[in-house]
Order: C-alpha cells, then sequence, then structure tokens
C-alpha cells in the first residue's frame, strides 16, 4: 500500500510526461536516426550506384544536353516512396548522399517531398583525328629524343669515376 | 446559431478512422503509440472510432492491396462530408519496395484526394501529429467552405 501511495504523492508534483510537440518546437531525433536525404550535387559523379541500390527505386535521373557536349544531369530523390534503409549513402563513393535527421516529412503537395539537385558535366576533351594523333606522337618522340641526346652529351662532359666504375664492374 | 456552435465543437474534436490497406504493421503501431500518454493525441482531440460513419479524418496506411482496394472505396464512400485523407508512411503515396507486384494496385490518389500525407517508413510519432493537426485545420476550412 505504502509505494503506491508515494508514487501517487510524487506523482502530484512531477511534470507531465506528454510531450508538448504541436505547441513548442518538435524534439531532436535519436543519434544515427535516418530522416530526409540531403544530397549535394557538387559531389556527385553521375555513377547511378545509389539508383542501383535502391529498393523502392525512389530516385529518377534526367540528363539533358546541353551546347558543346556538356550535360545538364538533375538527381531527384522522392521521399514519398523512400525506405530510409541508408542504402543509397552507405553506397554512394563521393559522400554526395547523406540521411539528414530532419522527420518531419509532412505536406499535402507532391513537391514537399522532393529532394533534388543538379550539376553540370563538362564535356570531354575533344577527339583527335589520326593526323593529329600522328603529329602528336612525332612531336612526343622528338621531345624524347632530344632529352636523351642532352643527357648523353652531359655524361659525356663529366668523366666518369673510376672508383664507381670499378665497383660495378 | 446551434450549427456553428456545433461546427466549433466539432472542430475541436475531429475523430479518426484507421485502415490498414495491406501495411506491414509499423505505420499502425506508429499510430497507436500517438494516442500513448507520452504523445497523447487525444488532448488536442483526436480519437480513434470503430466506424467510418463517425469518422472526420481517415488514416490510410499500407499500399492498396488487391484484397483491401474494393473494401477502401466502400469504407470510404460511407465517410460523411466533410471529411480529410491523411496517407501514413510511403506507401501509400508510392507503393515504397512493394511497387511494381502484382498484388498492389496503388497509390492511394487514385481512389481519393489525399489532404496531408506523412513521409517515412515508418514515421516518427511527433511527425504523425503535426499530420493530424494539419488535417484538422484542413477539415475545419472544409467545413467553413461547405456552410457557405
Amino acid at each position: 500500500m505504502f509505494p503506491y501511495l508515494k508514487r501517487a504523492l510524487s506523482n502530484l508534483f512531477r511534470p507531465a510526461v506528454t510531450e508538448k510537440f504541436p505547441a513548442g518546437e518538435p524534439p531532436k531525433a535519436a543519434e544515427g536516426y535516418r530522416g530526409r536525404i540531403s544530397y549535394d550535387p557538387t559531389l556527385c559523379v553521375n555513377c547511378g550506384m545509389c539508383m542501383r541500390v535502391c529498393a523502392p527505386q525512389c530516385m529518377t535521373r534526367t540528363i539533358k544536353p546541353l551546347e558543346g557536349g556538356a550535360q545538364e544531369i538533375t538527381l531527384t530523390f522522392d521521399q514519398s516512396s523512400c525506405t530510409f534503409c541508408r542504402l543509397c549513402a552507405d553506397f554512394c563513393a563521393r559522400k554526395a548522399i547523406t540521411l539528414t535527421d530532419d522527420y518531419m516529412i509532412v505536406g499535402t503537395q507532391p513537391e514537399d517531398f522532393i529532394v533534388s539537385g543538379t550539376f553540370i558535366k563538362k564535356a570531354p576533351p575533344p577527339k583527335l583525328t589520326p593526323e593529329q594523333l600522328a603529329e602528336l606522337k612525332a612531336k612526343a618522340e622528338a621531345a624524347k629524343a632530344a632529352k636523351a641526346a642532352a643527357e648523353a652529351a652531359k655524361a659525356a662532359e663529366e668523366p666518369a669515376d673510376p672508383a664507381c666504375s670499378a665497383d660495378n664492374g | 446559431m446551434i450549427q456553428k456552435l456545433i461546427d466549433k465543437s466539432m472542430s475541436k474534436s475531429p475523430w479518426i478512422f484507421h485502415i490498414n490497406a495491406g501495411s506491414c504493421n509499423g505505420c499502425d503501431i506508429e499510430l497507436v503509440s500517438v494516442l500513448t500518454p507520452r504523445y497523447d493525441a487525444e488532448r488536442l482531440g483526436f480519437r480513434l472510432t470503430g466506424t467510418p460513419r463517425q469518422a472526420d479524418i481517415v488514416v490510410v496506411s499500407g499500399p492498396i492491396t488487391l484484397q483491401t482496394r474494393d473494401r477502401l472505396v466502400r469504407t470510404l464512400a460511407q465517410v460523411p462530408e466533410p471529411f480529410c485523407v491523411v496517407s501514413l508512411g510511403s506507401c501509400p503515396r508510392s507503393g515504397n519496395v512493394f511497387k511494381g507486384s502484382y498484388a498492389i494496385d496503388g497509390p492511394l490518389e487514385k481512389y481519393v484526394h489525399v489532404d496531408v500525407s506523412v513521409g517515412g517508413c515508418t514515421p516518427k510519432p511527433e511527425a504523425v501529429v503535426a499530420a493530424l493537426a494539419k488535417a484538422a485545420e484542413i477539415l475545419a476550412e472544409k467545413r467553413k467552405e461547405m456552410r457557405k
């Protein structure tokens, strides 16, 4: 009887256990909580690994060709389709995808659930014609030969060390 | 005047009806935990009801399976106007990992207009409370529109 009475009396002076949430700030999520995805397009290299491992296929990638062979790549994460398994973040080699602790994913429009990022992939260097390639090759070989000749001339100028050559011979 | 009084009272106590349309039970458990003393949605007037005829807010969880589809449509038809539909978790909006399955006929948007959606798999109870509070606001507005 007594412990119950003690508890009842102490509860009279204790604050309520109920979270006051809609009135105040939402409480912080636990450490390591997997919430809304954050995507940093500046780090992304467009390897597509995240799309490969995503079970609910929540990512869409649109590739828009720009002038000069460059591409505008947009990766869109649909948070209303995500399982928050963090496989995409684990497999992201550049750590462009991270899961934040923002769990307040509440919305009335489909746009409230979209996380997206855009980056521009530069055009690859122009392809060379066989003539240009041959010219470059000849240039490189000429430079190599000149270097070898200069080295030989230097070696001839300096007298060989007799002790060193004896050791080696 | 009496109508106004009734409307005001009703906006302070929106009753919830929960439909499980093939959910894995994760979201259902979170919805029940919203009504426990820690999150206590009942202080805001939310209360689970056993029949759709008394419901103001319909909470749907789960991707719409073929088995539950007809029952879902039938249940939604029984809810009196005005009412709000809240989709719980990722499943009703997109199908989540069950997307493309032969047993799924989603998303929920195909059958009824979804007013508020909660993302997450499963959503945290705080997010559910926030969504319900938003749904109650929308419901009050809808009722006002209807009385005009």
